[in-house]
Parts: structure tokens; sequence; C-alpha cells
């Protein structure tokens, strides 16, 4: 009995499928995407053929550098009419696209039966990075919380790992760091074992850069840019250790350490300048590419060092519809492909970063990179606060960069360094409102 | 009659395509700018939106020590750029004033770096001064001496020799061209007077190229105010603000900080200091026409 | 044309020398290392000894080429189409600079009318207002005050005939980069020639007018023939920041109207510094301007003369 109907509901789904395809009433349409130049969107651009096969909806990408993306989006999102269809932000802008309204609320297409695939198993997405990522209006407004809705979707969740060269490490009998402490004797350790080479690769550059690395440290050795009542206290004692974590991290780094952006960072660690790496997981492909590295094979993973606590870092991107988009339908539809159980294991073997639990345990995206496990152990360390996503964080954060970045070159005291930032910090927050309840 | 004024209408129809289009995107966006700068403008509003806010821009501006900071660095880079460029342009010219095969090929070889983008400028620097694969730490490396940070702790150097490299050339066509127009009774009348190569060029050549040489110096220097992607591609103003121009701060604040009105403001602060150098060139320029034409008069009141 | 050379001594030629390597140089490197492949270019211990290969340039020019290069899984870089627009750009804005220049040059230089020396001096003003400088205005007004409504009827037939939303902007059209070229470079254009109509015997002008020519055709059939040199020069400067600039570019474009520059500073992005790809990008961009440069040196040099040493 119980057999027959369940062989009746798979032929009715089945038929279902065949003759009620839910893409066939956007059969011919061309979304336009705006993809960041990353190598998980590199990943999927590999894919997309795959999905134009399936449904017939061709998709244009413009693909530009994260930032760039950034003034861009500005642009065409503050138009009455834009001209993307579905976009891939940063994981901070969430905070300025919700609050000015631009980006669509998913619950209506959630909600839409011809839409919706039923098999899509939202709880198998990493809560952290839903709530990170493509959750708006909970706790502190950018947190997980009672209050809050759906905006996006991750795509591209990185987390922070510890890359070593197993080879170095063999070498002179050294244990992979589990703690700051063991990280950052290793590192100024390196300079003199192995001569001209640097201990560990950060990005310190002016800006961004600096202020990344900053946070990178800040998490797990304790520290908060604000406070509960978002009063900063960068510069507590937990700051100023994140920011002698830094500095010690790039004056026994590789030459010319204090320029570094990301690319120099991760340029250096692929030439063998350094021994370690302290970033995003996104690196992994590069690494084993032998036309880009030259310490294919030599490089372990390990979870980010623990201070205090565990905590890496939540980043990388989401995708979500403009509220001012042509076809929010049809990029509903590829928004869901990309994320849904297919979508995301077909771009994990691509080499990008998976955002799903069953990805990561996924039997042949493991054999094919082996590093995968560590990387889904790290997301659960991840931590959602290690940054604050708030509409004027921008500012707040070139402030930070660029400051640190003084510290680094022109050996700035970092208590002062911090207390100004601080102080900046608090009259910025002052003037966009966010005392107005004390 | 209908002729006449045909005629005097001649003069304004040549004029008016160029002043029509100058009015619509030069002048025009100049007095909006202004106007917009006195408001609190974000992108993504129209300038009708912003909320006018008066002086706060200009004051802000004025108490922000980045906004001095990168206001010290775009003087500091203007000046040493003119400078040292002018020293070296016009020594090469002086050295290279000589009948010699080839010189117009020579000539040609020089312009090429002011040709070509600075975009492209910027991406060739950027690599030979990588701190490791780079052209210059390796041939330092290569004969046993220690490598430099170039872009990390002497970015402002950096950034001025690859403009030094680019610009040079400028300066010295133009010092070779003045001295090669200058007269040559005066060179003659000081060699038969057994003057050395020296005193040839402190006392005759020198003076005689100075009013080329000021005008020149002064384009200079405001095009070194317009210096904005090789910085841009070197080093995107770091590390810290060491070699954020104002051009490229302006750029920032509109673009990454989303605050058109003070950009507005900060370009405005800009302009106002290019204002004053192009009107110390052009009183100059009024002033050695007026001294040639003197010159002129006087020696025809000679004849 | 038979000259005697002074004679140099060694010394004096390999000052020479060392000047042309150091001004060539850079370019030769950077030429070199468009051949190279991205782990020839970090691992360098060789100068001149490694393994040609157009690879970068097949991905920079991935989406003109009729064939599909192997070692790409998919064209990221449209390099072809960005080069196509900065040859529209640069070219239309030129002639119109040109033409428009010239005559405002003319007027200026042969009528004595009133407020002329209001516009010679404004002309002088505006010449040293720095891009960056116009960035905001521009910005502003390209993406919303010069706009044709979309239900209007120019608008809405630009609508019709091309597609798109939204109302029709100047921003993210060729016109609207073009414009600013034009408006950018024009102040130098007159500046130039009007040094260059001096020259122009007024004789010449006169015969032409007793033989029944009108303005026009004086300045068309007697005036531009003379200039040509002048012309040349301003050609070339006119095309040079037309072609190189970026900023306001980068301000104005849309995905479909980037330009060269834009595209390598993206294209210098922090996760994958891709130098042999980016040195090819960085040569494409720079050949037509060494074309000029070794085609017409004569032209460039006497327009930079004419431009500083008449102020």
């Amino acid at each position: 009995m119980l057999k027959t109907i369940k062989a009746s509901v798979v032929a009715t789904l089945m038929a279902g499928t065949a003759f009620a395809n839910p893409y066939a009433d956007y059969e011919g349409t061309t979304l336009i995407v705006n993809f960041p130049a990353h190598p998980h969107y590199d990943a999927v651009m590999k894919i997309l053929p795959e999905f134009t096969k399936e449904t017939g909806i061709e998709v244009e990408v413009d693909q530009l550098p994260y930032l760039k993306m950034r003034e861009r989006q500005t642009l065409e999102l503050g138009q009455e009419e834009g001209e993307y269809d579905l976009i891939a932000y940063v994981v901070f802008s969430k905070a300025d696209y919700v609050y000015a309204d631009q980006l669509e609320n998913l619950a209506k297409y959630v909600m839409n039966p011809k839409l919706s695939d039923p098999n899509y198993d939202a709880d198998d997405l990493i809560d952290g990075y839903v709530y990170n990522i493509g959750f708006a209006g909970g706790n502190k407004g950018y947190l997980e919380g009672k209050t809050g809705s759906l905006f996006g979707i991750p795509y591209g969740s990185e987390t922070s790992v510890l890359g070593y060269r197993k080879d170095i490490f063999d070498k002179h009998g050294l244990d992979v760091p589990q703690t700051y402490d063991e990280m950052l004797d290793i590192a100024c350790k390196i300079p003199e074992l192995e001569p001209g080479m640097g201990g560990l690769s950060s990005r310190a550059a002016s800006g961004h850069h600096a202020s990344h690395a900053f946070l990178l440290h800040l998490a797990p050795l304790g520290g908060r840019v604000f406070d509960d009542s978002w009063n900063p206290i960068v510069n507590n004692a937990a700051g100023v250790k994140a920011a002698e974590a830094l500095k010690t991290i790039v004056d026994c780094g590789p030459e010319g350490a204090t320029n570094f952006g990301f690319g120099e960072a991760l340029g250096a660690f692929l030439n063998g300048d350094t021994a370690m790496f302290l970033d995003t997981t996104v690196v992994a492909g590069q690494i084993d590419n032998p036309d880009k590295s030259k310490v294919v094979g030599k490089v372990g993973w390990a979870l980010h060092p623990e201070g205090v606590r565990r905590g890496s870092q939540t980043g990388g991107f989401g995708i979500g519809i403009p509220a001012n988009a042509e076809n929010k339908e049809a990029a509903f539809l590829l928004m869901q492909w990309l994320t849904s159980k297919k979508g995301d294991k077909l771009v994990a073997l691509a080499g990008g970063n998976p955002s799903r639990f069953s990805t990561h345990a996924d039997a042949d995206v493991n054999a094919k990179f082996p590093h995968m496990a560590t990387f889904g152990e790290a997301l659960k360390h991840a931590d959602p606060d290690w940054r604050p996503i708030i509409p004027v964080w921008g500012k707040i954060n070139a402030d930070l960069g660029t400051t640190l970045s003084k510290v680094l070159t022109e050996d700035l005291d970092i208590q002062d360094a911090l207390d100004g930032v601080a102080e900046r910090t608090k009259a910025v927050m002052e003037e966009a409102g966010y005392y107005t309840w004390q | 009659m209908s002729l006449a004024r045909a005629n005097r209408l001649t003069p304004w129809m040549f004029l008016a395509p160029a002043a029509v289009i100058m009015a619509i995107a030069l002048i025009y966006p100049l007095g909006y700018m202004i106007w917009g700068s006195f408001r609190a403008w974000d992108p993504s509003q129209t300038i009708g939106e912003a909320e006018f806010v008066g002086l706060k821009n200009y004051v802000t501006l004025w108490n922000d020590p980045n906004f001095r900071e990168s206001l010290g660095v775009t003087l500091r880079f203007a000046f040493v750029v003119v400078v040292v460029e002018m020293v070296i342009g016009v020594g090469l010219a002086l050295l290279l004033d000589r009948d010699i095969r080839g010189m117009s090929l020579l000539r040609t070889m020089f312009i090429l770096p002011m040709m070509i983008a600075p975009v492209v400028v910027g991406l060739m620097w950027r690599y030979m001064y990588h701190p490791t694969v780079g052209t210059f730490n390796r041939t330092l490396e290569s004969i046993g001496l220690p490598t430099v940070d170039w872009l990390g702790q002497h970015a402002l150097l950096s950034v001025i020799i690859a403009d030094i490299w680019q610009w040079t050339p400028f300066i010295f066509i133009l010092s070779l061209a003045a001295l090669q127009s200058l007269p040559r009774s005066a060179l003659e009348a000081a060699r038969i007077d057994g003057a050395t190569a020296w005193q040839q060029i402190w006392h005759i050549k020198l003076p005689l190229m100075m009013p080329v040489l000021i005008v020149t110096g002064l384009l200079r220097l405001i095009d070194a105010f317009k210096v904005l992607e090789v910085i841009l591609v070197l080093t995107e103003g770091g590390p810290g603000l060491s070699t954020e121009i104002l051009a490229l701060r302006i750029s920032r604040t509109a673009t990454e900080f989303r605050e058109l009105g003070v950009a507005a403001a900060m370009s405005n602060y800009l302009l106002i200091l290019l204002l004053l150098l192009t009107m110390a060139m052009f009183a100059f320029t009024r002033w050695q026409e007026a001294r040639a034409a003197r010159i002129r008069a006087a020696s025809e009141d000679d004849q | 044309m038979s000259q005697s050379y002074e004679k140099q001594n060694p010394a004096f030629y390999a000052v020479i020398a060392l000047l042309v390597f150091m001004s060539v140089g850079p370019v030769l490197l950077m030429f070199i290392n468009s051949f190279k492949l991205d782990v020839d270019i970090i691992s360098g211990t060789s100068g001149l000894l490694f393994l040609p290969t157009i690879q970068n340039y097949e991905t920079a020019l991935c989406d003109v080429l009729w064939y599909e290069p192997e070692h790409l899984d998919f064209c990221s870089l449209k390099f072809g189409g960005a080069f196509i627009n900065s040859l529209i750009i640069a070219l239309v804005s030129t002639m119109l600079t040109l033409v428009i220049g010239c005559m405002a040059a003319y007027a200026l230089v042969r009528f004595r009318f009133m407020g002329r020396d209001t516009v010679s001096l404004t002309t002088l003003m505006v010449r040293m207002v720095p891009p960056a400088v116009l960035l905001v205005p521009v910005f502003g007004l390209w993406n919303n005050e010069f706009c044709l409504d979309k239900d209007g009827l120019i608008g809405g037939a630009i609508r019709d005939a091309f597609g798109g939303r939204g109302d029709v902007c100047l921003a993210g059209t060729h016109s609207g980069i073009i414009l600013i070229y034009v408006a950018m470079n024009l102040p130098f254009v007159i500046w130039i020639l009007q040094s260059f109509i001096v020259q122009v015997p007024k004789s010449l002008e006169e015969a032409a007018r007793v033989d029944g020519a009108g303005p026009f055709q004086v300045f068309f059939k007697v005036v531009l023939p003379l200039i040509k040199p002048g012309l040349a020069a301003a050609a070339i400067f006119t095309f040079r920041i037309a072609w190189n600039e970026y900023l306001l570019a980068s301000a104005l474009s849309d995905r479909n109207t980037k330009t060269v520059p834009i595209l390598i500073v993206n294209n210098m992005s922090e996760f994958n510094v891709e130098w042999g790809v980016i040195m090819a990008t960085g040569m494409l961009l720079a050949i037509p301007p060494i074309i000029f440069t070794l085609l017409a040196s004569r032209q460039i040099i006497t327009g930079m003369t004419a431009g500083a040493v008449k102020g």
C-alpha cells in the first residue's frame, strides 16, 4: 500500500517536472548579473553554461574587482530602474543596501510555489553565513535575531585558516601552532631558521587591507570594535594586543610586507617566500595550481589559531536581487539553482567555496580537495560578529586601515593610534545617530 | 547693413561650438560642484535631495588631519617633482645641445615615456618596484646590496622617481628648443671674449632661457597636481597617507566614502590653489609680453 | 644635406646610451615580460632566457579571437570590446576637438570683438582644472541631470531603438565620455593652435576675401591647410589624453563602454595579480601612442614647444 503511494507520488513528481518545467516561462530571458573578479566566482563562471543548458535562461556576467563592484552597484541600485538582475555583494555592503531599501526581501519568492524548489533544503546552508551575509534586521541590525529576515543567500563562504609549509615545519621540527603565542613565536623564528624567508604573510597595505588583517586577530584575541551599546572599544587591551600581533607578523614577515595587499601577500606565499599564510580559505585552489604556485603539495592547513577564544572570520559574498531589477523571478531561479545542493557541489568541484554542510561532507568534493574537511571544521568556529556590518562601517574601516598602516610604517604608538581611531569612530557614530537612545 | 551684422556675428559663430561645449561640460559642472560642496550629498541622492549644510564640509576638511596631510603630500610631491625635473631636464639640454648624428631619433626616444598611458607607467613601475620579483631589488640582490622596500618605506620617493622618469623629457625638450633658438650672435660674442663654457651657461644661456623656463616650470607644476593614475596604480595612496595626493583623496572620498559634498569641497580647495598658480603664470606672461614690447619699442626708437 | 658633426668624446656617448636605456628600458621590460608565463616572471631567474609565449595576448584578446585558447576555461577579460570603445572615444573626441578648437582659435586670433580677452582668459583658466576636480560634478550631472525622460519623445525613441531601461542619461554612453573629453581638451587645443594661426600671413586671407570668399571659406580653404603641422600636434595631444584617461572614464562608463585603462586597473585586482596578462594589456594600450611617437615625433615636439614658448 505504502509502496504504491510512494510510487505514484514519484510518478506524479516526475510527470510534473516533465510537463511543468518551472523554468519554461523564463526561457530565452537574458539575466545581467554582477559578480566580483574572485576565485569563487571564476568557478561560478565555469558552471553557468550548465545552468543555461538546463533552463534556457541566458546569463550575461559583468565581472569587476570587488571594491569597484561596490561603486558600480551603489550607482546602479540608486537608480529607478537598474541594469542588474542579480548581484553578488560583499558582506559589509549588506547594511548599506538593505538600509537603503535596495535589495528584495526574499520571502515573497520563497513563498511562491511556482518558483520555490521544495527540495532546496535551506537547513543545509551553514547557519553562521546565512545570518552573517543574507540576514538583516536582527540583533544590532546585522546579526541573527527575531526581528530579522532574509535578503540574500551566502555564496562563496570564506573563513580564515592557517596555511603552513609542511616541508619547512618538518625540516626544523616545528609544531603547527595552535595558539596565537605559538604562531607569533614561530613567525619570528622562521627568518632565523630559513634566511630570506618571512614568517607569515599577511596583508598590511593602507586602508581595507590593514584593517582586515587587524580584525582577523582582534576576534580571537578577545576584542571587538564596539561594545553592546556601540561605544568603540577598539583601543582596549585586546585591541592593542591585536595591533601588536599584526606588527610582529609584518616585522617578521617577508620583504615589503607593509605594502602588501591580498594579492601580494598570497603571491609571497605562492612564491615560497613565507612559511605561513593566515587569511581566507579562497586561496586553496591557487595554491594547488602549478601555473601560479611554486609550493604545490607542500602546504598543510590548520584552524585559525586560538587566542582567548576561537574566532575565524566570516567573509565572502552573498547574492541578492536588486529592488530595481527587471527580471526578478528569473533571477531568483538562478540564485536558487546556484545555491542548491547540486549547484553548490558543482561550484565546489570547480574550485569554489561551498556554503552547505552537505557539500563539505561530500565524498567527491573531499576526494578532489582533501583540505575541505579542515575548512568545514573552520567554518564551525567562524565568528559572525568579528566585524560590525553597519552603514557607517566603510568610513570607520578606512580610518582604521590608514591609522594601522601608519603604525606599521611610521612607528606610531599603538595605544595612541587606536585611541585616535576610537575617538574619531565615536564622532562618526554620534553623527550617525547611534547614541540617540542613551 | 545686414552684411555688417553678419560680419559682426562671424567671430561668435566661430566661437559658438567651443563656447557651448565648454559651458555645458566645464563651466556648468564647476558651478554645480561649488553648489554641491555646501551640501551633505550621497551618491544615491540627486543634488536637490541633498541637505544644505552651509560651510560645514569646508570646516570639517580644514580641521581634518588627514586632509591636511594629503595636502602636504600633494605640495611636497609637486614641489620636489618640478624642482628635480627642472634641474635634470635643463642640465641634460645644456649637455646635449650639440650637433650630433641622430639627435632627432634621440628626441623621439625621450618623448616616449610621456606618450604612454599613466596607467601603464604605473603598472610598469609597480612591477619594477616589487619587493621580491621586481627589477630593482633583483639587481640590488645580484650585486650583493641590501634590497629596498620601495613602495613601503619609501613610497613617496618611489612615486616621485616614476614621475621624474615620465616627465623630465618634457622639460628637456622645451629647454633644448629654447636653447636652440637663442640668438647665435650673443653666444658668438661671448666666445670671442673668451668666456668659459660655465660662464656662457651662467651668464648668457640661462638668463636668456629664463622666460621659457619659468613658463615650462609653471606648466609642469600645474600638471603635477593632475597626476593621479600613476599613484593610484602604484600605491593607491598608501602606506598610511604617505602618497595620497589630493586628486586621489577626492576620488576616494567620492567613491569609497560616498561623500560627494566633502569631495566637492576638497575639489574647491584644490581649484583655489591651482587658480593662484595659474594667475601667477598669466601675470608673468603678460609682464613678459609687456617687457618684450618695451624692448622692441626702445630698439625702434634707436633706429 | 651635408652637415659636419662635432666630434664628441666617448663619455658623452656613454651618457647618451645610458639615457636612452633609462627612457626606453622600462617599456622594453614590459614588452619582454608580456611574452612570459607568470611563473617565469615571478621566478625570473633569467632575464632573457625564456620560452616566449603569446598566451598572455590570447587571454587578453579572447573575446575577439576566432578560436578558443586552450588554457582558458572562460573568457573573462573582454579586452577587444574595450579596445574598440577606446578607439571610438579617442578618435571621435579628437576629431571634434580639432574642428571646434580650430574655429575658436581662429576667431580669437583674427577678430577683434568685445569679450575677446575674457574668452581667452577663461580658456587659459580652465586649462588648469584637473580631471579629479571634475569627477564629482560630472558624475552627478551625467547620471542625474543630463538625462532624457524615458517616457519623453526622444528618450522613448532611443529606448525603443536601442533597448535598455531607465531614463536615457549621458553616463554610460560613448557620447557622455566624448563630451567631457572634448571639453577638457579644447582649452589646450585652442591655446596651441592660436600660436600657429598667428603665423598665417594676413595678406593671404585678404587676397582670398577680395576674390569673394566668405569668412568660412577663407578659414577652410586658406587657413586650415597652412596650419597642418599645428593640427597634427594638437591631434596627437588630444588623442593621447582621450586614449589614456582613466578617472573620468571609470566614473562615466558602464560595462559596455569600458575603455582600456579601466580594464587594466580593474585587472590589477587583488586576488590574482597576473603579471603576464597585465603587461600584455598594458603593451596593447601603449602601442598606438608609441606608433604616433615614432611617426610624428617632429610634430609632437613642435606642438610642445609652441604650447610653452608662446604663453
